[in-house]
């Protein structure tokens, strides 16, 4: 079947099949940013943005996305490397596997809320899971980004 | 492992979902499809509801009216539900995954699943909800839970009952992300005590004979009769034993809690 959609403001059609989900479509066709980790909607690492909110690319039916606007990191790409400096500030990143995941998290956390609470951040990044830090280099390192991008 | 399907069809309304999903067995409904996926499970035709303005919560005096194919997401951060019960039933449903994960997920699908560790389900039974299906069926969300079999028909909404009281929800988990041991969901409304336990491991139940002894207001005796007449059994991560004693600890508190 066909899909339509705009990847990143541009408008893309791709053959799919009916239960593919919307990492695997966007992969095969270029999209090597998406990282599939557990692909059992479980890790954060394949988030994206549809129509602004985020979302597990691995969870979500390709057919889903019918007209509607997704985000990867490439959509995002200036406020990645900006939030990645404060990743490396901090010693958040190491094999960097989880950080575009990352990336699209906190944008829609910024999108979100315009000043949020520890408690608040903690709950918008609990399902990104990290297996080389401990979280908090992240959680300082986002903290200070947010400030800095108000 | 993933669910397969040969064709993906968008309902253009309920009827027209309800004649597909009766055209073939092997047709199936979907809500977020995070589940579906996760049981690998080989179908004919998959139906989109997304089409059918189900994604709206509503209200008049008395009830919320909660569309199937509203996302937990929408569902937690509605004003509407925030106001239900100081905003406990929201955190119940906020308790499931990340807002990735939420978003996806639906209303309909997390009732309709009728899992053993739903929190959505622990969370909402103590409060007086109806499930109502298309096309003809209205049933209550206990009664939707104890149905055994395979149940016919769309989940158009839940229509719950607005009341005033207090609530209380815990889950007990290993990590954040994690399904959970055990649920705690008690509510006290219009002046009666509720309590539901799920991941017991069996879905979410009413302790009756300890919201009774509950309404008499002896907490103590009650979250011991909680922990007796309802069926506990050992799981991978924790053992009998274990949801016993949690079911007294946290029956306790959560009666003393909604009774302040
Ligand atoms: C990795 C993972 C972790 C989870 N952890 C938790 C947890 O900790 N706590 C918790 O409470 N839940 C948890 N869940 C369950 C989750 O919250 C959702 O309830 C579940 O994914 C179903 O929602 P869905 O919208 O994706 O349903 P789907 O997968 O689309 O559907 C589930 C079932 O409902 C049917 N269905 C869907 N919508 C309708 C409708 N309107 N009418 C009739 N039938 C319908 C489908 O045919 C299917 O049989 C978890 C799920 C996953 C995959």
């Amino acid at each position: 079947m066909k899909l339509r959609f705009y990847l990143n403001n541009v408008e893309v059609e791709y053959e799919i099949q009916p239960d593919e989900y919307l990492a695997q479509v966007l992969r095969r066709n270029g999209v090597l940013s998406i990282r599939i980790g557990c692909d059992e909607s479980a890790c954060g690492s394949c988030t994206v943005l549809v129509d602004d909110k985020p979302v597990l690319s691995c969870g979500l039916l390709a057919a889903k996305v019918e007209g509607k606007h997704v985000t990867t990191v490439e959509g995002i790409q200036e406020e990645a490397n900006r939030l990645a400096d404060y990743f490396g500030d901090e010693g958040a990143d190491q094999c960097s596997f989880c950080s575009v995941g990352f990336a699209l998290i906190v944008h829609a956390l910024r999108k979100e809320y315009k000043n949020p609470t520890d408690e608040q951040i903690k709950d918008y990044i609990v399902g990104n899971i990290c297996r080389c830090t401990g979280y908090q280099s992240q959680f300082k390192a986002i903290k200070a980004y947010l400030k800095e991008a108000k | 492992m993933s669910l397969r399907a040969k064709e993906y069809y968008r309902a253009s309304s309920l009827e027209d979902a309800y004649n597909k999903l009766k055209e073939n067995p092997k047709n199936v409904i979907v809500g977020g499809g995070l589940w579906l996926k996760k049981t690998g499970l080989e179908y004919h035709t998959i139906i989109d509801l997304s089409n059918l303005g189900l994604d709206q919560i509503k209200e008049d005096k008395d009830f919320i009216y909660v569309g199937s194919m509203v996302s937990l997401r929408d569902f937690e951060n509605s004003p509407i539900i925030n106001k239900l019960f100081n905003g406990v039933i929201a955190f119940g449903v906020r308790e499931v995954m990340g807002p990735a994960f939420r978003n996806i997920a639906t209303i309909g699908g997390s009732v309709y699943g009728r899992f053993p560790f739903s929190d959505v389900i622990a969370a909402l039974l103590p409060l007086d909800v109806k499930v109502k299906l298309y096309p003809n069926q209205e049933m209550s969300l206990n009664d939707l839970v104890n149905y055994r079999g395979k149940l016919d028909g769309i989940i158009e909404q839940i229509i719950i009952r607005k009341e005033e009281g207090k609530a209380f929800f815990k889950k007990v988990k290993t990590t954040a992300l994690d399904f959970p041991m055990i649920n705690f969901s008690i509510v006290n409304r219009s002046g009666k005590n509720y309590i539901a336990i799920g991941s017991r491991p069996g879905v979410a139940a009413l302790a009756y004979k300890a919201m009774e002894e509950a309404d008499k207001g002896n907490y103590e005796k009650a979250a011991e009769i909680a922990s007796q007449e309802l069926q506990f059994l050992d799981s991978s991560n924790i053992s009998k034993e274990y949801r016993i004693d949690l079911t007294k600890v946290y029956v306790l508190r959560g009666l003393k809690e909604v009774n302040e």
